[in-house]
């Protein structure tokens, strides 16, 4: 099993991925009607791993460790799960989450299971030289560094939010599909490699 | 039209309205007292009824609420205005854009504070004065992000794309001629002095990443604050970071930042080693003298011009900018030992001749150069070697006239002094090259963790291949003897691991590749690969094959 580990590293399709990164995921956002009305007082007193606080919020916080997330579980039978590390985890932790509640004795379903929000993350290893990207790509970058020490660069095909840094760390957000922010970053990468700082003298 | 109430004779309660709207009584015929009754409010199809309106006693004149609030509003932007001291054509601009964007509703309440300050900032950076956000937040008592939403509201409504970056020069020119600690007591010509050495410093560090990504404000504090201790002007950090709103610790950072990317330009002059952040401000005068002269520096130029009888600095400079690998004590030998052969012999032959291994070479020995490079070194403070340190080298300074020999001020001529674009500081050459503070911790971040890969795979690899020759049992009992010594080696072995390492072998065993790893992003990593009861039983089930 050592070799196995040891020589784990699996090449990257660069037919996908030209620029041979592949950004990673960090949070998957999803929502799901469970259809049917819920007491989150009696969701909050029956469950141990649920908070629920309703000067705060509306909503019934609820955790579970495998997969490690978070939801959000509304009186309304809607609920959001945050926190996943991909699509199936977060599909896996919602089907888990409306489980917990068919057993408290709420007759809850399973409908309209959708990722709202994908965010992930890479980094391109070398400097980029923030003002001059806004400067040329004023129409959709906005750098305010008395706000933000990044770039907001708001792509409009897809439609996705990138916060570029000077140290070459991307945060992509935004996405609907993982394909989206692959493709996002396939596309900012030749526009950062002109901006890419290099060691001169 | 009869009313509720009654006559003020009769006490009828028959109290009728004229054509003319007077009330009058239908029974006695007594006209009443006047009640601001009117017949025909806002045209022919307007309300009737009597009115109480605010703003003036006629009808002629006198303010609806729309415009109430239009004036009130005005006079708030006036106000503002002025205490952010701008021009009366300025606040019109401001006016301007707010009646734009609201279009000429203008508005009431806290938010319209904020939209005021937001208008004015982006006024301002249109026309290119630079004014902080900082600032504006800190006179209109808001928090700077709620101002910073609104102008980035204010940006997108107007679409204005290609506004202006914030003026870091700008900034800082202001904040010294305005900044109460350099305008007590300093005079102009210092002022001056040390504006030209600001401007140089802010365009190097825009050039050197200490901008990029930073907010603009703990810059400036810290050139001014450099500046400062440069032209030996006592101002203490924490005042003009207060004065200037910007946070103090960040100042601090930022001060410190600049000081070693100082020390690593020194690096290209011959007593660069000697040079630490400890002493970097007195040799400041001359590395940002190397850095304007290499800025300006043109290929086949030489300039000789021995100024005193000693050694041209400029000389040196120009020698040191020239060569990548300079050499002080070589350079002296080349070129002053003549000078330094007639000094010697004029006190004693024999200890010049002592001095010089072979006469006809013409070579100075070891002992000779070192000599030369102290005779050198004394004669010029700043090129005190670090374990000289603790004295006063700001009072040396002011009685050392032997400082004000040689060439050392910055002259100010060089377009490093001046206000450039961004393209045109990129293309400078100031002798040496950053990268971005952030950057450079990563890639540190990035080899460390390579290594405590690395180290955690030689771990696993001595747990899972231990050494294949089986064991006798003589040497079994042996082992057993030694069992507890090696127990203590192993933990001091232990020792060196810490909750990293446990976690990249951790990860490492659940096979997560190293490139991974590298990004550190271990707490995503865990809840991946590590906490998913699926993907561990294929892994253990395909160890079990």
């Amino acid at each position: 099993m050592a070799d196995q580990v040891l020589e784990g590293s699996q090449p990257v399709d660069l037919a996908k991925h030209p620029s041979g990164i592949v950004p990673t995921l960090q949070n998957i956002v999803s929502t799901v009607n469970l259809d049917c009305k819920l007491d989150l007082k009696a969701i909050a007193l029956q469950a141990r791993n649920a908070e629920y606080n309703p000067k705060r919020f509306a909503a019934v916080i609820m955790r579970i460790r495998e997969p490690k997330t978070t939801a959000l579980i509304f009186a309304s039978g809607k609920m959001v799960c945050t926190g996943a590390k991909s699509e199936q985890q977060s599909k896996l932790a919602a089907r888990k989450y409306a489980r917990i509640i068919q057993k408290l004795g709420f007759p809850a379903k399973f409908k309209d299971f959708k990722i709202q929000n994908i965010v992930g993350s890479c980094d391109v290893k070398f400097p980029i030289r923030l003002e001059g990207l806004a400067y040329s790509h004023g129409a959709f970058s906005s750098y305010e560094p008395e706000l933000f020490p990044g770039l907001i660069y708001r792509m409009k095909n897809p439609k996705i939010v990138l916060l570029i840094f000077v140290s070459g760390k991307i945060v992509l957000t935004g996405a609907k599909v993982r394909d989206e922010t692959y493709t996002a970053f396939e596309n900012i990468y030749p526009v950062l490699t002109e901006f890419r700082k290099t060691q001169q003298w | 039209m009869e009313t509720s109430r009654s006559c003020k004779s009769c006490k009828k309660k028959t109290l009728i309205r004229d054509e003319l709207g007077t009330l009058v009584c239908e029974s006695c015929g007594i006209e009443q007292q006047f009640d601001n009754f009117q017949s025909h409010f806002s045209g022919l199809d307007g309300p009737q009824g009597t009115f109480i309106r605010i703003g003036s006693s006629t009808n002629q004149g006198d303010f609806d609420n729309k415009q109430l609030k239009i004036y009130h509003a005005t006079q708030k932007i006036e106000e503002v205005g002025t205490k952010l001291g701008l021009s009366s054509s300025t606040i019109a601009d401001v006016k301007k854009m707010m009646e734009e964007i609201t279009e000429g509703e203008l508005g009431d309440g806290n938010w319209f504070n904020v939209f005021i300050g937001a208008c004015c900032y982006v006024v301002m950076r249109k026309n290119r004065v630079s004014f902080s956000m900082a600032e504006i937040a800190a006179e209109l008592g808001c928090e700077l992000h709620e101002l910073g939403r609104m102008v980035i509201r204010v940006i997108n409504h107007l679409n204005l794309n290609n506004l202006p970056d914030f003026d870091i020069i700008l900034s800082f020119e202001r904040a010294i001629k305005n900044c109460k600690c350099f305008s007590r007591n300093v005079c102009k010509e210092k002022l001056d002095k040390m504006i030209k050495e600001g401007r140089l410093l802010l365009n190097c560090s825009v050039k050197w990443f200490l901008t990029t990504g930073r907010q603009p404000l703990p810059v400036v504090v810290a050139v001014l604050v450099f500046v400062g201790e440069l032209n030996l002007v006592k101002v203490s950090i924490e005042e003009v970071a207060k004065e200037l709103h910007a946070g103090v610790v960040t100042c601090k950072k930022r001060l410190v930042e600049l000081k070693e990317t100082l020390v690593k330009a020194a690096q290209a002059l011959p007593w660069g080693k000697n040079v630490t952040v400890k002493n970097i401000v007195h040799n400041a005068p001359l590395v940002l003298r190397y850095m304007e002269m290499k800025s300006s520096c043109k290929a086949g130029e030489k300039k000789k011009i021995c100024e005193t009888g000693g050694f041209d600095l400029d000389e040196v400079v120009n020698e040191c900018l020239k060569k990548d690998d300079f050499d002080i004590d070589n350079y002296i030998t080349e070129n002053y030992s003549s000078q330094c052969f007639e000094h010697e012999s004029g006190n004693s032959a024999s200890a010049a001749s002592a001095n010089f291994d072979n006469l006809d070479t013409g070579k100075i020995s070891l002992e000779h150069s070192s000599n030369t490079y102290r005779k050198f070194s004394s004669g010029n403070y700043f090129v005190k070697p670090v374990n000289e340190g603790g004295e006063d080298y700001r009072n040396m300074a002011k009685n050392d006239v032997s400082l004000w020999m040689c060439n050392t001020a910055l002259t100010g001529e060089s377009d490093l002094s001046k206000k450039l674009f961004l393209k045109e500081i990129l293309e400078k050459n100031v002798g040496f090259d950053n990268m971005p503070p952030s950057f450079v911790a990563g890639e540190q971040a990035c080899k460390r963790r390579r290594e405590k890969i690395i180290a955690a795979k030689q771990r696993i690899d001595e747990i899972m291949k231990p050494s294949s020759s089986v064991p006798s049992e003589q040497s079994l009992t042996l082992e057993k003897g030694s069992q507890d010594r090696k127990k203590r080696k192993r933990k001091a072995n232990v020792v060196n691991v810490d909750w990293e390492d446990y976690i990249i072998e951790t990860l490492l065993l659940h096979q997560v590749k190293e490139e991974e790893i590298e990004q550190g992003h271990y707490k995503r990593m865990i809840d991946l690969y590590v906490f998913d009861s699926e993907k561990t039983c294929n892994i253990f089930k395909r160890k079990k094959r």
